[in-house]
């Protein structure tokens, strides 16, 4: 009978009311914040120092501080300046991927294999050990593709990071357990999608194009398709729904 | 009391206790949005405090034509969307697991008021909210929060007041219907059941 007159234009009004009335938050929740702000690490700083070695193809050594060799040729000095400058902005939470090429051919087959496999894991997502090795055909070479990882000469592009033990514990890394829990939180906190309200159209976090838009135009979408529900539309030269 | 953007100004120049100041102010109604939209306190407490870090190294960069608040809400709502796209990446996994071990369907967490008279129609509601779009669950979020206006919406998500609009009515005619049916389809069961009983 009157059903559906229960449920009114106010009764579902009051019911959102209800549902979204403010709880309280703990009262120390700005000293919580200032504690994780303190943290002395300079992403800006990281990314100067580090050391890039690159071949005419692509990059071929990504080193935490130390020396590089000068480049070989005016391709490879311009591929490590857009390394450097993709690093320093993935590290500023401002790039969602690389586009720089990676050259592998310095490596063995079997460590090819799994690095470009884990080339391949998408940003901010994490795969096992026993993952990669069951993907390349090899389910009982874990330790085999820890090794491999291990071994990685170009970190953080090949991210190696976002590979974990099966029960969840962080395994290892060259750069330090610290720096890999570091970059898992950074890409944790980096968004993919940014739409720039301005102009309607929506980006991949890092795009050439997406870098003239302004701080507050910035808008976050968690898909393609909620972005053009709301009357954005894909960037042609990042692709976003590619 | 101080006005929010002489607070804001002095966020920006690094005053820690006009920053606790400015997280008093808004932590509720920002943890009950990220709540309400992510499900779980741990998951909103952590975005808030993301967003909240956001705002105090980006204080300088704090335009005053926005309000505070709009501004905070910009902030907030930016990192709870993208922790949603997280999670529908990670629950297409998450869903083949659930699907071959046959359970895992109508799981719902504990309500957030701890099971007070209202729960069972929180628990119809957050249902309901379940199957509107995701842009228009978070317009609704924030317009129901704190009453923020068609202007202020269409800021926060930097779409036009038209599109405020419309999904917002979409998404209170979704929950209408979801609500309506739910309801009918609840007591038609209590009806067969009463019958039952008196049969025998």
């Amino acid at each position: 009978m009157t059903d559906r007159s229960t449920v009114t234009h106010d009764a579902i009004d009051e019911l959102l009311i209800a549902y979204f009335r403010p709880v309280p938050a703990g009262a120390d929740l700005g000293r919580r914040v200032l504690d994780r702000l303190r943290d002395g690490w300079d992403p800006g700083r990281f990314a100067g120092r580090v050391a890039i070695e690159a071949t005419r193809r692509g990059i071929s050594l990504v080193r935490p501080g130390g020396g590089a060799r000068p480049p070989v040729s005016r391709a490879a000095k311009r591929l490590i300046g857009r390394a450097r400058e993709e690093l320093f902005d993935y590290l500023q939470g401002r790039r969602a991927f690389f586009s720089v090429p990676v050259d592998f051919s310095g490596t063995r087959p079997f460590q090819r294999q799994v690095l470009e496999l884990t080339h391949r894991i998408p940003f901010g997502e994490t795969r096992s050990y026993s993952w990669i090795a069951r993907a390349i055909g090899r389910p009982d070479a874990r330790r085999a593709v820890g090794t491999a990882l291990g071994r990685n000469p170009v970190p953080i592009l090949v991210p190696c990071h976002r590979v974990l033990r099966s029960d969840g514990g962080l395994g290892g890394y060259a750069f330090g357990l610290d720096m890999k829990s570091r970059l898992l939180g950074l890409e944790h906190s980096t968004p993919v999608l940014e739409g720039c309200s301005t102009t309607g159209i929506v980006c991949r976090v890092g795009c050439s194009a997406g870098r003239r838009m302004r701080d507050d135009h910035r808008v976050v979408f968690a898909s393609v398709a909620d972005a053009r529900s709301v009357g954005y539309r894909p960037c042609k030269v990042c692709r976003p729904a590619a | 009391m101080i006005t929010e953007r002489a607070l804001m100004r002095r966020v920006a120049e690094g005053d820690a206790q006009a920053f606790t100041e400015m997280v008093n102010r808004y932590s509720a109604r920002l943890l009950t949005f990220a709540w309400r939209l992510l499900g779980n306190r741990a998951d909103a407490e952590d975005a808030v405090q993301r967003a909240l870090m956001r705002c105090y190294t980006s204080a300088k960069s704090y335009r005053p034509d926005w309000a505070v608040s709009t501004w905070l809400y910009r902030i907030t709502t930016n990192i709870c969307v993208d922790e949603l796209r997280r999670r529908t990446s990670r629950s297409a996994l998450r869903r083949a697991a659930e699907n071959q071990a046959g359970e895992g369907r109508d799981v719902l967490l504990p309500a957030a008021d701890g099971g007070s008279a209202g729960s069972g129609r929180h628990l119809d509601l957050r249902r309901a909210l379940a199957r509107v779009p995701r842009e228009a669950r978070v317009l609704l979020a924030l317009r129901y929060v704190d009453g923020l206006s068609y202007r202020e919406l269409a800021r926060v998500r930097g779409i036009s007041l038209n599109t405020v609009k419309s999904q917002l009515a979409r998404g209170k005619s979704i929950l209408r219907a979801e609500m309506t049916g739910r309801r009918r389809t609840a007591a038609g069961a209590a009806r067969a059941v009463t019958t039952q009983g008196a049969e025998r």
